[in-house]
Order: structure tokens, then C-alpha cells, then sequence
């Protein structure tokens, strides 16, 4: 057999695959995790991710964009796998989840830092269950032994922090991966438009003032940037990110691909000093060693 | 000599009975001496043998004679001969003129020996007009650079370039891929002994590698060729590697960090590589490479290489010139991948698969680790049909046989009955099963003991079907009989067609040398000058010259080898003087002759400040086309001016006035 690519779509999964005889890749986006946001496509080395908007039914709610992955160009490298806040995407080789960057540690993990303290949790409280946008608490008590055990789906977590902010007993602790600024211009922001309200899969995080002006949270904003996409004014949003908290590396494509995520300057160039500027001098005495010997 | 009056010799020869048998050769040696201007004619048994040789120069001393005429063959046999025998004499070889009576007289006309002698009297008479009107020419002499390219580092390739840095001579071997070795460094093991291939080719690359008198010069493209024989000038691509080659070490360890995985053709995709990798363990030059249409540039190999600073990830293409007075083209052949066939359902069903797919797999270093497995579920199929010419002898693809292919398939048969003894059934579906050379009958009878099933079937209305389900293969054939034959396999593997290599095309426009329909290099003869082109100082090894296995192609390396030797160990080359010439009073400069010059021979130039015609003699094959063409007559060929063959014209007519 010649090596085979394929793509499957069904209602809740994209399934792009290369068989060798001997070897399988697959990449899966589960449709139900995935919001659309741009994160997975901008770092992609091959381009291979694209996410459009849908276009808009007069009268009805915005959608979120739809996501496609060209199985001619993807090298199943797992970069989106690490990157996705939402944890969305998965890449097996032979049947095994792995992503290939991570493990050969040329891309760092995001940092999903939450802790819960259970001994503070009532028994009766199922606020954070209630509240997390994405269905991912769950709670367990046990009034006889007044025991609670909450478990969260960590690998799903953006760390919005809703829960954290909606525990009347401070029991739930969520450090963000991601830090930013999001901001909307009121006066090019179309008046009746609600796209990236309807689009923002984390509740609160946008919202309606008083004047029915839409207003950013930025206490629950996870930087994802679905917002930007559905927006149909140019320049209404704007969306920086300025730190990723993420597993110590020493990557040249993790600093590329921050260039691409992080539009603050400062951050591209402090990560910069940490670790591209060494490889690019690295690279840059090479060349004066070969000169050398040439000469 | 020029004011002499000529003196002419015409010696006609027997050629035994060929000759003799038909035209009445006392009648024309006495005709001959007819003629004005022939003071001596002599007939010979045979002209070309040592004894007419002598004759002749006998003849020249005895009779003064300043012009000879040898009725004889075709002149392309003993041309040279006599030419040489003339000036043995003290004439030039130039004044020489031969008339074939045979080719043209006594062999055309067997039944009718009268008007075969008439004719060859026409003949004669034709050729001392001429004679009359010979001039004495020089010949053209070149320096020879005494270094040698050759292009493609197969087997043929590998040993073309072996051979002559043993004589001493300095070779350029360019390779197109990362690694010389080609598609005998892909197979498992070989017909007719069975031996593995790599063990026997992978020391010649070793020595190739290692021997100072050669260069390799690998992933890199030929870009132009110009010049001649002894005095060519190529311009050769090399692609980036990113990896230096004085610094890497190949020890692989940054292969071991590197995330990326990409399809690996060398296992015809089968397998994958790093994106910093090797395409083979045993690649020569044993230099890393980094595919950058795949690299994310994470940086992880600089560190693994640490201070023997191997990445450059500033690497350029580059373009080199080398100067080279012989080529040799050894670039191999292509598989025809049948795709678009639906006969066959390749790419379509998992467990069909090509003939090399299957060296790849049952050889202990490939992707599977030397497990015959189906693509469908990794289990080891029962049975196997291997089906042989696909796409060859098809009148509708490629007509003729691929050679190889039925040799491969009783190695292939083998080797799968050996490893699985009766746990697997092996069928063959054949049309004709073509086993010459040395050993190859016996390996067949070998391969039939062996227990493999030898099916004969007509070529035409064969197919295969899928099981959904179980993913095997019904092939369906008919006998020559016309019986229907069904047979369900769980693996079904194809003798594609081997085919030209795609810009063999290319190639070939860039040195001047032809193509055949097949997009196969053209001999300069298919039976006698099989190893070299039209062009002098190009030859030919391998399966781009026609598709041969590889002892084959290892002799034509050799015989290349021996051929390109003859030019590059002599200090300067002999060019006949047969080149156009231009008269540079009446040349208008309009380039008329540069337009018709298949051979990039002629140029219109500034000399002395007028635009003029100037023929470049190495490049020159004298076929006379722009003499022809040029409305001025300012282009002359020395052997063939209007004066000559105006005379010789006349000559025929003479009889009709
Ligand atoms: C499945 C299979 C099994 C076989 N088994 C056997 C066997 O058991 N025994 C046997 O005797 N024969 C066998 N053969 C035949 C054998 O492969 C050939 O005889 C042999 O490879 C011919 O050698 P070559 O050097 O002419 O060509 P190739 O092996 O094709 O080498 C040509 C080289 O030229 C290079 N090249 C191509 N184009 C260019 C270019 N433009 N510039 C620079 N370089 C270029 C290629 O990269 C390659 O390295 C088999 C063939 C197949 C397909
Ligand atoms: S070698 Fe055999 S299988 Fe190959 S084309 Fe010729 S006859 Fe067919």
C-alpha cells in the first residue's frame, strides 16, 4: 500500500489520518471542545489549520467559526495538541496519544495551575459545578462524612477563573495561562451586533452594560481570540496577549510561535533573550568559525 | 600539390564473393582505366586486409599517385582504414575517396549482375570526379582535460567512476539524491545468488566515498553543459543541506532529539524519517540533511550537536563550475506507479502493493523491520499472487519488457517460501517468463522446486477485486486457453513497469544527446557502440540506456569507464577536419546558420568589428546543414564542397546527355 491520507468529518469529531504500511497517524479535533479560536492555526508550522467564520444567518445567533485541517500539509507534529487551551485537539501515532514536540521537549505544556482546598468546601455548595461555562466540575459530596471531592477536567481548562471568583469559601485557586488586553472600541463597535458575545465560550467574560454597550470583563478573558474572528468591524476588537504560562523550554519554534501569539513587545523580546538569542549566536559564530577556515 | 595534375589510383576490392560474386570487377578495373586522370587501377580480394592494404601503397609509391579511389564497402566501416593506409604512404589522408559497390551495387542487385556492374561503373566514375577536386585537409587537434563527471550514482554510476580513479583519473560523481547508491541500496537481496544487496554494494560506496581520486558531489542538479569532447564545462547545483558537511560526524544524535517525522520516499514512504536525518544507515556521503519544508526550527539539533557545530540553518544553494573532458550518463531508471489503472486497484486496496514496496518490506532494515505484513491489519499473509508485467509489454503503456522484472519476482517467490516454508501459498501470474543469462534458468527451476505456483495467463483481462471485508484480493486471469482463473489471495504484489526517469528529457537537451520514444539515452549503435551517443565524449551505463539488472549494468559501467579513458588519456583529442567553414568575405552575418545548427555549433560573432559567422570545431559534427541553408554559399564543408559533388553530378549524367 502507497501511503494514504484521508480526512473524516462527523457531527462532533475532524479526523485527518496518514497510513504508511507500517505506521498511523491521526489527529482528532473533538467539535464539541473546540470554540474556533485562533490559537491552533496561527502557530501551525505548516499552515495546515484554517478557521473561518461562518457566514451569518440575518436574525440568529452567531456561530462559532468552523475549523478544517488540510491532511495533505499536516505533519502531525502535535504543536496545536500543546497549545489548544481547550483541549481540543489530540494526535496519535499507532493508536497512542502523544504529541511529538512535547515529548522530544521542543514545545513547552501549558501551565493549568488550580488548586482546590476540599476541607474549605460545604457540603450543600455546588457553585463552581454551576458556574464553570464549560462543564468541566464536578462535584461529589458526601454529607455523612462531610466529605466533598470536586474533580475537574484539567486537560479542557482554559483557567478562566470563573470558579475561582464564584467560591464564596475561597476554596478554588486558578492561575491564568494566558494574560492580555482585550479592548473594544465603542465607537466603531456596531451598535446592534452581539457576534462575539454569542461567540465566547466563557460566560461573563463578556457582557452587556447598562447601555447595552458590549463591556470586557477581563477578570474571565482567556485570550483565546474567538471574539476577533466572529467581530464583523474592523479594528472594533482589539486582543494582545503579553504572557503564556507554560513549562520551561528552550525552543526555537516555541519562540516563533510566540512572535505569533504574543503581540506585546516587551514579552517577544524578553523570551527572545531567553533562548532564540543564544541560537542565533550560536549559528552566527559558526559561520565566523567557517569563514575562517575557508579564508 | 594544389596546381598538380592528379594522378589517380582506384584499387576495387572483392569483398570475397560479395562483390566479386555480382559486379564483374576485371570489366570495371578495366573501365576505370578508362577515365582521364587514373594512371593505375588494381583489383584485390580484400582491400581492408593487410595484403590490399599493402597494394595500395604500393601502388601510391610505384605510380606517384597523388589521389586514391577504393570501390568497396560502406564507408562508414573503412573510412578510416584506408584513410590511415594513404597516409602510411606519404599522401594525405584527405585525398582519399571511397565508392561502396557493394551496400549500393552488388548487394541491391544480386539477380542482375549486368546492371550491377554498370552501376558500379556510375559509382567509380562518380567518386574520381570527386577524387580530381580533393584538397589536402588538417586535422583539428584540442587539449583534453583529463577529468570525467559522471552523472548518477547507482551501480552503473558507482562503478563508471571506481574504474576511472583506479586508471588515475580525477571523477566528479553527481548525485541528484542525499545518498550515491540508488535503487540497488533499496533492495532486500539479489538474483540470481541471493546475496544482500547493501553487503555487496555498500563497500563500493564505501570506496567511493574514501578514494582520493573522487569527488561526489550529491543533492545537487546538472544545470547547462557547453563544450566538446575533451573540453567540456558544466555548471552543477548543490542544494542546502543546513548541515556542514567537514563538520558532521553522522553520529545521529541529532536525529535522536527531533520531533519531526515526514515520509521517508527512500521507503517509499513506508516509513518515516526525522526532519535532520540520514535516508539510509548506510547513505554515502554520511552527511545529515534537514528537510526544511518540514523542520519547525526548534533549535534542538544545534544543541545536540554542540561543538562540532554541524547546522547552518544559513545555508544557500550553491553553484559550482567544473571543467571535465568526458561525461557519463548513469542516471538510472523510474517506477511506473500504477494509480490510474483500475485493474489493479493500487492505492486503492490496502494490500496490493509494488514489487520495491515488497524489497521494503521483507528486508530486515526497512520500515517493518523485515515483517511481511498486510497494510490492512499487520498480520502475515497465507498466500501471495505476485502478477507480473504491468504496464510492460502494453501496447497501451509501455510496449516493451522491463527486463528485470521476472527475475525479481522468482527472487521475491523464493525468498517468501524459504522464510514462511507451507505457511504460505506463492502464486505467479505470467505471461512469459524470461530467464537468459547465466544462472537465471537454473534460479527458475529453483524457484519452481520451491513450491511457488506458476500460473500462464494471457496479458489481457486480468483484475482484481477487494473483500470489503476481509480486505483480500480476488485476481481473476485467463489461461491461454481461455479458462477463467480466480484466485484469492491475502497479498497481492505487482511487477510494475520500470520506466525513464522523468528528466532524463531535460538531461538531454542540456548535453546534446538524444532520446528515444521510451525517453531512454540513444546509442550510437545498438549492437557495436552500445555505451556511447552521437556526441563524442559522452557515454552512456546503466538502465537509462535501456533497462538491464545489475551485472549488467555494472559491466556498462566499466565499459563506460574504459570508453570515457580512451579521450581523457591522451593529452589532446583528434577532431577530423570534416567541420564547416566560412568564407568570411561573403558572410552577411544574418545567422541563418546559427538558426538551423542542431548542435549549438556555429555563432554569429563580432570579429573585427563585422557581425560573422564562426563555427566552433569541437562542436561541429560536419552534417552540413548550414551550408545548405546559408543564402549566400559563404559556409563550405571541406569533404563536400559545390564543386565536388557538381562534378560528381555530372559525372552520373554524363551518360543521359
Ligand atoms: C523491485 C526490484 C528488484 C530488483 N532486483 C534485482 C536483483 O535482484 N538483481 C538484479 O540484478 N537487479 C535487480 N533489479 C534491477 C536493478 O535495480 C537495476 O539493474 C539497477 O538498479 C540499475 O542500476 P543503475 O545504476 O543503472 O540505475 P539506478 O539504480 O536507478 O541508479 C541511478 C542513480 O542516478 C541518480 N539520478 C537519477 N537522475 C539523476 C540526475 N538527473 N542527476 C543526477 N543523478 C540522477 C538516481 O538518484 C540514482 O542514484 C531490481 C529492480 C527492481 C525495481
Ligand atoms: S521482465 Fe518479465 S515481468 Fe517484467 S516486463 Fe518483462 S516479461 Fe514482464
Amino acid at each position: 500500500m502507497p501511503m494514504k491520507t484521508q480526512k473524516i468529518t462527523t457531527d462532533n469529531q475532524l479526523i485527518i489520518e496518514r497510513r504508511h504500511h507500517a505506521k498511523t497517524y491521526k489527529l482528532t479535533i473533538d467539535q464539541a471542545s473546540c470554540v474556533g479560536c485562533e490559537l491552533c492555526s496561527l502557530i501551525c508550522p505548516r499552515e495546515a489549520i484554517k478557521v473561518t467564520k461562518k457566514p451569518k444567518i440575518e436574525g440568529e445567533k452567531a456561530e462559532r467559526p468552523t475549523i478544517d485541517v488540510d491532511e495533505a500539509k499536516c505533519h502531525y507534529c502535535g504543536m496545536c495538541v500543546a497549545i489548544c487551551p481547550y483541549g481540543a485537539v489530540h494526535v496519535a501515532v499507532d493508536g497512542e496519544n502523544i504529541s511529538l514536540v512535547v515529548e522530544k521537549e521542543s514545545f513547552p505544556k501549558l501551565i493549568r495551575e488550580i488548586s482546590v482546598d476540599t476541607t474549605k468546601c460545604p457540603t450543600d455548595c455546588k457553585e463552581c459545578e454551576e458556574v464553570c461555562p464549560l462543564n468541566l466540575i464536578k462535584i461529589e459530596s458526601n454529607s455523612i462524612k462531610a466529605q466533598v471531592t470536586v474533580e475537574i477536567l484539567k486537560e479542557r481548562c482554559p483557567c478562566c477563573g470563573l470558579c475561582d471568583v464564584k467560591c464564596p469559601e475561597g476554596a478554588i485557586q486558578v492561575r491564568r495561562i494566558f494574560t492580555g488586553k482585550l479592548r473594544i472600541d465603542q465607537e466603531k463597535c456596531p451598535s446592534e451586533c452581539r457576534d462575539c458575545l454569542d461567540a465566547c465560550p466563557i460566560t461573563g467574560a463578556l457582557f452587556l452594560d447598562e447601555k447595552d454597550k458590549i463591556r470586557v470583563n477581563e477578570l474571565f478573558c482567556t485570550y483565546c481570540g474567538v471574539c476577533k474572528i466572529v467581530c464583523p468591524e474592523e479594528g472594533a476588537l482589539e486582543l494582545s496577549r503579553s504572557t503564556i504560562r507554560h513549562t520551561p523550554i528552550r525552543s526555537g519554534a516555541w519562540n516563533k510561535a510566540l512572535e505569533k501569539l504574543a503581540s506585546t513587545l516587551e514579552v517577544t523580546k524578553e523570551l527572545r533573550g531567553k533562548g532564540k538569542k543564544r541560537a542565533m549566536e550560536a549559528v552566527k559564530k559558526r559561520l565566523e568559525t567557517r569563514r575562517k577556515q575557508i579564508g | 600539390m594544389d596546381k598538380e595534375s592528379p594522378r589517380i589510383g582506384v584499387f576495387v576490392c572483392h569483398c570475397g564473393l560479395n562483390i566479386a560474386g555480382v559486379v564483374d570487377v576485371k570489366e570495371l578495373v578495366e573501365f576505370a582505366k578508362t577515365l582521364p586522370d587514373v594512371v593505375y587501377a588494381k583489383d584485390n580480394r580484400y582491400t581492408c586486409a593487410d595484403p590490399g592494404q599493402e597494394e595500395i601503397r604500393k601502388g601510391i609509391k610505384e605510380h606517384n599517385l597523388n589521389r586514391v579511389v577504393v570501390a568497396a564497402c560502406s564507408p562508414r566501416m573503412h573510412e578510416p582504414t584506408f584513410r590511415r593506409t594513404v597516409s602510411e604512404a606519404g599522401l594525405n589522408p584527405f585525398l582519399f575517396e571511397m565508392a561502396n559497390i557493394r551496400e549500393f551495387s552488388s548487394w541491391c542487385h544480386q539477380s542482375t549482375p549486368k546492371e550491377a556492374t554498370e552501376k558500379a561503373k556510375d559509382i567509380v566514375r562518380m567518386a574520381i570526379a570527386k577524387a580530381k577536386l580533393l584538397q589536402p585537409l588538417k586535422e583539428i587537434e584540442v587539449p583534453v582535460t583529463n577529468k570525467a563527471l559522471v552523472i548518477g550514482g547507482g551501480i552503473a554510476g558507482i562503478n563508471s567512476a571506481l574504474d576511472l580513479a583506479e586508471m588515475g583519473f580525477k571523477v566528479y560523481l553527481l548525485e541528484k539524491n542525499e545518498s550515491i547508491g540508488g535503487h540497488m541500496a533499496q533492495l532486500d537481496k539479489t538474483f540470481p545468488t541471493l546475496d544482500c544487496s547493501i553487503c555487496i554494494e555498500g563497500p563500493k560506496m564505501v570506496d567511493v566515498g574514501r578514494h582520493p581520486n573522487i569527488e561526489i558531489i550529491s543533492f545537487a542538479d546538472l544545470v547547462s553543459a557547453s563544450g566538446y569532447v575533451g573540453n567540456f564545462k558544466v555548471k552543477i547545483k548543490k542544494k542546502p543541506r543546513y548541515v556542514i558537511h567537514e563538520n558532521c560526524t553522522g553520529c545521529g544524535e541529532c536525529k535522536e532529539v527531533c520531533p519531526i517525522e515526514y515520509p521517508n520516499e527512500w521507503d517509499i514512504n513506508m516509513g518515516v524519517r526525522k526532519a535532520i536525518s540520514i535516508p539510509f544507515e548506510q547513505a554515502v556521503p554520511l552527511v545529515y540533511t534537514i528537510n526544511m519544508d518540514y523542520c519547525i526550527e526548534c533549535y534542538k539539533c544545534v544543541d545536540a550537536c554542540g561543538a562540532r557545530q554541524a547546522i547552518n540553518f544559513d545555508q544557500k544553494p550553491e553553484e559550482i563550475e567544473i571543467d571535465v573532458g568526458a561525461i557519463i550518463v548513469a542516471i538510472g531508471f523510474e517506477e511506473y506507479l500504477p494509480y490510474a489503472d483500475p485493474l489493479y486497484g493500487y492505492g486503492k486496496y490496502d494490500n496490493v502493493i509494488t514489487a520495491l514496496e515488497f524489497e521494503r518490506l521483507i528486508l530486515a532494515a526497512g520500515p517493518t523491520g523485515g515483517k511481511v505484513i498486510r497494510a490492512s491489519d499487520g498480520e502475515k499473509p497465507h498466500s501471495v499472487v505476485f502478477i507480473q508485467c504491468v504496464g510492460s509489454r502494453d501496447v497501451n503503456k509501455y510496449e516493451y519488457c522491463s527486463g528485470f522484472c521476472c527475475m525479481y519476482t522468482l527472487k521475491h517467490s523464493v525468498m517468501l517460501k524459504e522464510k514462511y516454508k507451507d505457511n504460505i501459498q506463492v502464486y505467479v501470474i505470467y505471461t512469459d517468463l524470461r530467464s537468459d543469462f547465466k544462472g537465471y534458468e537454473e534460479f527458475y527451476n529453483r524457484a519452481k522446486k520451491g513450491g511457488a505456483h506458476f500460473v500462464r495467463t494471457k496479458l489481457e483481462n486480468r483484475s482484481i477485486v477487494e473483500d470489503a471485508k476481509t480486505k483480500n484480493l480476488i485476481v481473476h486471469a485467463e489461461t491461454m486457453g481461455g479458462k477463467p482463473v480466480e484466485i484469492e489471495a491475502e497479498m497481492v504484489v505487482l511487477a510494475n513497469a520500470a520506466v525513464a526517469v522523468q528528466n532524463a528529457t531535460e538531461l538531454a537537451e542540456i548535453l546534446n544527446i538524444s532520446i528515444d520514444a521510451n525517453g531512454f539515452f540513444v546509442e550510437c549503435q545498438p549492437k557495436i557502440r552500445p555505451t556511447e551517443t552521437d556526441t563524442p565524449g559522452i557515454f552512456l551505463a546503466g538502465a537509462c540506456q535501456g533497462l538491464k539488472d545489475i551485472p549488467y549494468s555494472v559491466s556498462q559501467g566499466s565499459g563506460a569507464a574504459a570508453l570515457a579513458a580512451t579521450v581523457l588519456s591522451k593529452p589532446t583529442w583528434i577532431i577530423a577536419p570534416l567541420v564547416a567553414k566560412v568564407n568570411e568575405d561573403i558572410c552577411s552575418g544574418c545567422g541563418v546558420c546559427e538558426s538551423v545548427c542542431g548542435y549549438d555549433a556555429v555563432k554569429i560573432e563580432q570579429i573585427n568589428g563585422k557581425e560573422l559567422a564562426k563555427v566552433t570545431e569541437g562542436l561541429c559534427r560536419g552534417c552540413g546543414i548550414c551550408s545548405a541553408a546559408c543564402p549566400a554559399g559563404a559556409i563550405t564543408m571541406p569533404l563536400y564542397t559545390k564543386e565536388q559533388v557538381i562534378a560528381q553530378l555530372r559525372a552520373v549524367l554524363e551518360k543521359v546527355k
